[in-house]
């Protein structure tokens, strides 16, 4: 897919979007500083379940779990610790996260196709009404809301977060794990998740494993959609159990679909696509942007399955 | 009737037909031998609809009918009976019938008359007919497919192996159904391994390998030909 | 902790009669993905549309059957649309799409019913008001009708199934997609068909429920996900298996109302759904693959 350009012009391409990334919120005004951030967030939330939906062939509806807890875990940690400390949400974060993963893990993935998809839904579910219901603990309705950590980097000390460094953290962070689950997706093991997804029977014919890599699959993704959730945490200062409702699961099959399964690159695009369709649409449609946006994402399933990447792509190679 | 020009059809990626013609008259019984997997049961899933072919023509009665739906097709006068039977299998053997007689235009009459057809030709299926199409015998099923096919009362009948595993008192009552069908003016399309009966019953017979016609010759001059047969098939 | 037999009696009384609405929406799903090996996630948005139908005419003539007719026609047209435009030209490709493509439409449909309906819940006005006593209850009727109504359209179908033309044109295609159309039967009609019944069985039960629990644009989800633990407890594609389903799932749903919140209760049958999956992913009650 990637590989097929040259590697130059890919860390070329790399490079220049990375850089106008980076100088984005010295020129960008407010309001759109904010938002190219949060499409950081959700775009590494995108990339995590691209992991399942797009390389092993699993879509997953019970994203918003692994997003959730990781918001939920960071709360714990800034709530309970005194003074918040970043890293200490991002542990915690990414442990809650990685054991709902695992539990997840442990009993959807003998499944395949929808059994594993509305399994993951159902597993949300649960999720979403212990956390509902558990107010003495999770607030509830109301959530939680807590204070920002500092920024503090090991040798350099701490300081308060200003809308740039935020950025920049949040831009690192979703860098590297790009980079990482790029190298991911390319390994061997990345290869065996392609296989699955193209024919599972003959991968286990082979002598594969399938559950195992399908059990690794869905802990890696589950660790990198708490790590979105960790960062949105720390960027929106509150958990609340609507993160990890439905909903939430929804929209990221939608960047999936709309950006390009299978891609990496292609979600994050799709997560920017629909928050810029969700921004513009909005001010026509209100609250009710879901219709026209469900009507563009259904016709892009039925006619434009690749999505916008691939679209974009096979355009460019004609 | 029915000609085949040139035709190419894919399975995914593997090209299976690489250019296959051959033509059927009215009222023709013709073979169609070759080794396993050369593409003779491709063929007649070409010509019924059920694989697209990618290019080339399949014309039946002067009309194209490469792309046309197989429901469309089994109105128009063709029928196929499948290799591995495909009886339905929790309906009963009355009802897989009806699979065939409801279509537009059928009388009362006409439907009695059909199913008297059968029933006198397959005594056992006027026996089993409240029964469950999977609890027949290998040979009641193909009984029961090409009965099925009948139901249409097709022009041509595709038949692809009908004696595949059957007993040899079976295979003679295959024999006598296609000889009764050929009398009654249906062309048939038989794919088979069984030579013998292939020579037997066919006008004409054409030989297949690797997605191609390779021969082509009337059943009297190949029953002659044992060098032929030797070389395409091996016996 | 002990519980008073007449409280369980009633929970059996309940769950019978939302075990027999839960199998009236599972019924459609189980048929539409027994044909199509299509998942509808969609389904529980066709019973909040049946239900709004129904409430807006009934709020037009006042007239409980006519709304049930009216909401199972459009409906079904409805469905027979849907078919036909979205998921026909989805048959044969991956499985993913065909999830994708109904979940689309469920977001869409839901959001629709917002627009259109607005967030709060409509009552629909049932058509008995009277009651009988159970205990120390006042049992509607109604309750009992609508276990009595879904009943009858799941065995009028099945009926129908079982005899004539079109239901032999179903079990075919059911059966043996290929060779039913090899046949002469016209499959892709028979998909919409199916979807339009599948759709017209989920607007009846929204309309029986609207009276019990209301009308929201938001049902739907819940609706889904229930009918789909059935379908899998019971057996994809299997009737029979999903009625007994349906029932057994709310039996056990009603019966933890006692002891926990009902927003928790819903949590039992997710666990019946995991450990189907895990121990008897054919369901419970398939006795072999076909």
């Amino acid at each position: 897919m990637i590989a097929r350009r040259s590697p130059t012009a890919y860390w070329t391409g790399f490079a220049v979007v990375l850089a106008l990334l980076a100088i984005a919120p010295l020129v960008l005004p407010e309001f759109w500083r904010r938002f190219v951030t949060e499409i950081l967030i959700w775009g590494l939330l995108a990339m995590s379940s691209d992991i399942l939906i797009g390389y092993t062939g699993m879509v997953s509806f019970g994203h918003s779990v692994f997003f959730g807890l990781g918001i939920y875990g960071a709360a714990a940690a800034l709530l309970s610790v005194k003074p918040p400390n970043l890293w200490l949400a991002l542990l915690y974060g990414l442990t809650a996260a990685g054991t709902a993963a695992v539990f997840v893990a442990y009993f959807s993935t003998r499944l395949r196709d929808i059994y594993f998809a509305i399994t993951t839904l159902v597993f949300s579910q649960i999720f979403y009404v212990i956390i509902f219901t558990w107010t003495a603990v999770t607030g509830g309705e109301n959530g939680l809301t807590f204070a920002q950590p500092l920024l503090s980097l090991p040798g350099l000390g701490a300081a308060r977060f200003t809308p740039e460094t935020l950025h920049w953290f949040v831009l690192g962070v979703v860098t590297v794990s790009y980079l990482l689950l790029r190298r991911i997706t390319q390994s061997p093991f990345g290869m065996v998740l392609q296989s699955i997804r193209e024919n599972e029977p003959r991968t286990r014919a082979i002598g594969y494993a399938v559950e195992r890599y399908k059990i690794v699959a869905v802990m890696l993704s589950g660790l990198f959609a708490g790590l979105a959730g960790v960062l949105y945490a720390v960027q929106n200062k509150f958990a609340a159990p609507d993160f990890v409702f439905f909903a939430v699961s929804g929209e990221v099959v939608i960047f999936n679909v709309m950006g390009g399964m299978g891609t990496l690159v292609g979600p994050v695009a799709g997560a920017a696509f629909f928050l810029l369709l969700r921004e513009g649409v909005s001010r026509y449609f209100t609250e009710y942007y879901l219709i026209p946006v469900g009507i563009i994402f259904t016709a892009m399933v039925i006619f434009m399955p690749q999505g916008l990447l691939g679209f974009a792509k096979r355009r460019l190679n004609e | 009737m029915l000609t085949l020009t040139e035709v190419h059809t894919y399975y995914g990626k593997s090209h299976i037909l690489l250019g296959v013609s051959l033509e059927v008259q009215p009222g023709e019984v013709v073979g169609l031998l070759g080794r396993n997997g050369v593409g003779k049961s491709t063929t007649l899933k070409t010509i019924m609809g059920l694989v697209r072919p990618s290019g080339g023509h399949v014309r039946f009665e002067g009309r194209e009918i490469a792309g046309t739906a197989p429901h469309r097709l089994a109105h128009a006068g063709l029928a196929w009976v499948p290799e591995d039977r495909r009886i339905f299998r929790l309906l009963t053997v009355m009802e897989n019938l009806r699979t065939g007689l409801d279509r537009p235009g059928m009388t009362e009459a006409r439907r009695r008359e059909l199913l008297d057809k059968v029933y006198a030709h397959f005594p056992v299926l006027a026996e089993r007919r409240s029964q469950a199409g999977g609890t027949l015998s290998g040979g009641e099923q193909q009984m029961l497919a090409i009965a099925r096919a009948m139901m249409l009362e097709p022009k041509i009948i595709l038949l692809d192996e009908p004696t595949e595993g059957l007993m040899p008192r079976m295979v003679g009552q295959i024999r006598e159904i296609i000889t009764l069908l050929h009398q009654d003016r249906v062309a048939i399309l038989l794919v088979e391994q069984n030579v013998p009966l292939t020579l037997d019953v066919s006008d004409r017979v054409y030989i297949m390998e690797k997605g191609l016609v390779r021969h082509h010759a009337t059943a009297a001059e190949l029953r002659a030909d044992h060098a032929v047969i030797h070389q395409y098939l091996g016996v | 902790m002990s519980i008073p037999l007449d409280q369980i009696l009633i929970q059996t009384v309940n769950g019978l009669v939302n075990g027999m609405i839960l199998a009236l929406v599972a019924s459609g799903l189980t048929l539409i993905f027994g044909i199509m090996d299509v998942v509808n996630f969609a389904h529980g948005d066709l019973v909040m549309l049946g239900g709004f139908t129904g409430a807006v005419t009934i709020a037009a003539t006042g007239n409980f059957w006519l709304a049930l007719l009216v909401a199972v026609l459009v409906i079904a047209v409805f469905g027979a649309a849907l078919q036909a435009t979205t998921l026909r030209p989805l048959l044969g490709r991956d499985p993913l799409t065909t999830i994708l493509a109904t979940f689309g439409i469920s977001l869409v449909l839901q959001k629709y019913a917002l627009w259109q309906w607005g967030p709060s819940a409509r009552r629909i006005q049932e058509p008995l008001t009277g009651q009988f006593q159970l205990f120390y209850l006042q049992y509607p009727w109604y309750r009992v009708l609508t276990a009595v109504l879904s009943a009858a359209i799941i065995g009028g179908f099945w009926l129908f199934l079982r005899h004539g033309k079109y239901g032999i044109w179903i079990r075919a295609t059911m059966q043996d997609r290929i060779m039913a159309s090899a046949m002469g039967i016209p499959v892709p009609w028979v998909h919409t068909g199916v979807f339009a019944i599948g759709a017209g069985m989920a607007a009846a039960s929204g309309v029986l429920f609207g009276p019990l629990g209301g009308v929201t644009q938001n049902m739907g989800l819940d609706f889904t996900l229930r009918a789909f633990i059935v379908v899998v407890v019971g057996g994809m594609g299997n009737l029979g298996g999903s009625i007994f389903a349906a029932i057994l799932i709310s039996l056990l749903e009603a019966y933890a109302s006692l002891v926990v919140s009902p927003a928790q209760a819903v949590i039992v049958s997710f666990v019946v759904l995991i450990l189907t999956l895990l121990f008897r992913p054919t369901g419970l009650f398939v006795p072999t693959p076909k």
